[in-house]
């Protein structure tokens, strides 16, 4: 199993305690493409915080790869973060004073990468996206579709363990959701790369292989959805 | 570090405007530290311009008025200091100390060459003035033994004498000092040395000038030279002598000195039936403790006026601190990304650091700069003048620059400022959640 979760807790204590997750057991294996849904309120976003090693939780065990990720130091935090996990945001969180082919590079640089080497595999990546041309482009230029894929660029480039994506087409419209989607499934496809995203919209459940719904901290049924009839609308409707 | 410097310039770039207002609190507060130390340095070197020329392991001695009674006399006697007091300083109870002894007798006089003439002090002294003073001898020579052995009439001018009496008459054409150029009566001019070998008359005598002096008008250097042995002859002095110069050594601190002339002032004042301890029969000038006094002063002199620059500067530091606050805080989100992605605490407090450091090390240069250029326009223009008291010019500032070492101090200053500006700041980034990346802008 490349990630495990055992009996996972966590309480956030900002005045009234409260309980968050309420022991969460679960495995992703590699290669899944997996979605957790949950309304807001779920604790999604408290597990995709825990998943991502952005935040730590109060009791139970949490491995990648077989490596027990708890009571980490902040540098030894980042540098998982850096090897293991890909990120992508819903509001893409592409440095903005940057072009695209830095904000690529730029996991390239907090693994110490000389310069002219993180330059050419960031150039590497936005051209297997489309995006060569745009390389020097800064985020405010682009689209949003293109801003997702340079954030996708920049999640791959340090060849992750996993790729956490936190409502990735939330700040697209549907035809770019569409896409993004699709990318997302080539990659976990043609790279068997493991892909999480947490999403409270059916439609981009439904493009993953399998689904994972979270109520009120406890996870609840885990779908089987390789045959993508998950959605209540069919497999032929669009996502939004 | 190259792309460290890139990220500095990306987000000083975006932040123009309020970058170069708060650098110009630091500029300034690096300027006035380097003007301060500069004045500073301009004030000390003109009291200094005298000691400077003079060894100070020179002690001069000169007779007073007993302010005590003592042995059944009164006080108010004249001390008068003769050649059994100069026997006496070179005998062997102070032979440990005591290197060179010599004493002078002077008078004034008035010294004609031609139809100019001038009115000065003229003192008979030893060759060995020379080392003691560290005479300048521009042209010929200083008094030797021989003159001294053969009570030659022989004198030694200061430059500015001598052009006195060659008529090139500088008191005319205003201030003058070391390092400018002498205003030339256009074409009459005589050079001075043209005086060597000529005949001079002071009082009824007839003198031969065998050399010229460097004046210096910081210490009373233009003093007119002739043997003491002369002097002494010709005025009829007897065997009272004016005052009393020997070097020493072996007396190495303060209280050795204070101990010394202690000694020295009891056996010349017993001598003059005087109380031992009295200390206006007898006026000892040491130019030992002078100079460590000197010393001390200047150290006091520069530390002041190094807590008014760096106080000064404080004001500019607070400022980058303030500036690099709000930039944490504007940049909260990025540094949540950058987190996210993989930077560590460190590599956060590195980009603000080095950002603080480099915002106050280049404003602080150009201040600095500034600073350089102001002492060197002060040098060109009060660093030249002088006013006159008594008939003498006094230098008010000279040479007030600062010197590599004082940018050496001043550029460790900066470095240490802008490190502790970024302090709290950094550390306030550091402390940025990476979940921070995850909130919506």
């Amino acid at each position: 199993m490349l990630i495990e979760l055992k009996d996972v807790n966590k309480t956030y204590n900002n005045g009234q305690p409260l309980h968050v997750l309420k022991g969460i057991d679960l495995s992703i294996d590699s290669g899944e493409f997996v979605s957790i849904m949950g309304a807001s309120g779920s604790g999604k976003s408290t597990l995709l915080n825990i998943l991502g090693i952005l935040d730590n939780y109060d009791s139970g065990e949490y491995y990648i790869d077989g490596k027990l990720i708890k009571g980490l130091s902040e540098r030894q935090a980042a540098d998982y973060r850096n090897r293991m996990i890909g990120f992508i945001f819903q509001s893409y969180n592409l440095i903005g004073f940057k072009t695209a082919v830095e904000n690529v590079e730029l996991p390239l640089f907090y693994q110490g990468i000389a310069r002219k080497k993180r330059h050419q595999m960031a150039m590497e990546y936005l051209d297997r996206l489309g995006l060569a041309d745009w390389a020097k482009h800064y985020p405010n230029e682009m689209s949003g579709g293109q801003k997702q894929r340079v954030a996708i660029a920049r999640a791959l480039i340090t060849s992750p363990r996993i790729v956490l994506a936190d409502e990735p087409t939330g700040a697209l419209d549907s035809k770019t959701s569409v896409e993004i989607m699709e990318l997302l499934q080539q990659l976990n496809r043609e790279d068997r790369m493991t892909i999480i995203v947490v999403t409270h919209e059916s439609g981009v459940a439904n493009a993953t292989n399998k689904i994972i719904h979270i109520k009120d901290g406890i996870i609840g049924q885990i779908e089987d959805n390789r045959q993508h009839h998950a959605s209540v609308f069919g497999t032929s409707t669009v996502m939004k | 570090m190259r792309d460290v410097f890139i990220e500095i310039w990306e987000s000083i770039r975006r932040n123009k405007l309020r970058t170069c207002l708060t650098g110009f609190a630091v500029s300034w507060g690096i300027f006035m530290l380097i003007v301060l130390l500069g004045a500073g340095n301009g004030l000390m070197n003109a009291f200094l311009v005298g000691g400077e020329g003079i060894s100070t392991n020179v002690m001069q001695v000169g007779g007073g008025w007993t302010s005590k009674p003592y042995d059944g006399l009164k006080e108010g006697r004249i001390i008068e200091l003769d050649e059994r007091d100069v026997a006496l300083t070179k005998s062997e109870v102070f032979a440990n100390h005591v290197d060179q002894v010599i004493s002078t007798v002077s008078t004034s006089a008035t010294v004609i060459y031609g139809k100019k003439h001038f009115s000065g002090s003229i003192e008979g002294s030893f060759p060995a003035r020379r080392q003691m003073d560290k005479i300048e001898i521009l042209y010929g020579r200083f008094l030797n033994e021989k003159d001294i052995k053969e009570n030659r009439k022989v004198v030694v001018l200061p430059e500015d004498q001598a052009e006195i009496l060659l008529g090139n008459d500088i008191r005319d054409t205003g201030a003058r000092l070391p390092g400018m150029k002498l205003n030339s009566n256009s074409g009459k001019k005589v050079r001075p040395q043209d005086i060597l070998g000529k005949y001079i008359r002071i009082g009824d005598f007839s003198y031969r000038v065998v050399g010229i002096t460097k004046t210096n008008d910081a210490s009373n250097s233009n003093t007119v030279y002739v043997p003491y042995t002369t002097l002494r002859v010709i005025y009829g002095k007897g065997r009272t002598v004016d005052d009393i110069t020997f070097t020493f050594h072996g007396l190495d601190s303060e209280k050795e000195n204070e101990a010394f002339e202690e000694q020295y002032r009891s056996a010349v004042n017993l001598r003059h039936r005087a109380a031992p301890d009295d200390r206006r029969a007898l006026w000892i000038w040491n130019r030992f403790t002078q100079n460590l006094q000197m010393n001390r002063g200047r150290n006091i002199l520069n530390t002041a006026l190094w807590i008014i620059g760096l106080f000064t500067l404080l004001g500019g530091i607070v400022g980058v601190s303030n500036i690099m606050l709000i930039t944490v805080k504007e940049r909260t989100h990025e540094f949540g990304i950058r987190k996210a992605i993989g930077a560590s605490p460190w590599d956060i407090v590195k980009l603000i650091l080095a950002e603080s450091v480099t915002i106050t090390a280049v404003f602080g240069y150009i201040g600095m700069f500034f600073g350089m250029i102001a002492c060197q326009i002060l040098d060109k223009t009060v660093g030249q003048s002088s006013v006159s008291i008594m008939d003498e010019q006094i230098a008010m500032f000279v040479n007030p620059t600062v010197g590599l070492d004082v940018a050496l101090e001043a550029t460790l200053v900066l470095i240490i400022a802008g490190t502790i500006a970024g302090f709290f700041p950094a550390r306030k980034a550091a402390q940025v959640r990476p979940i921070e990346a995850l909130r919506a802008e």
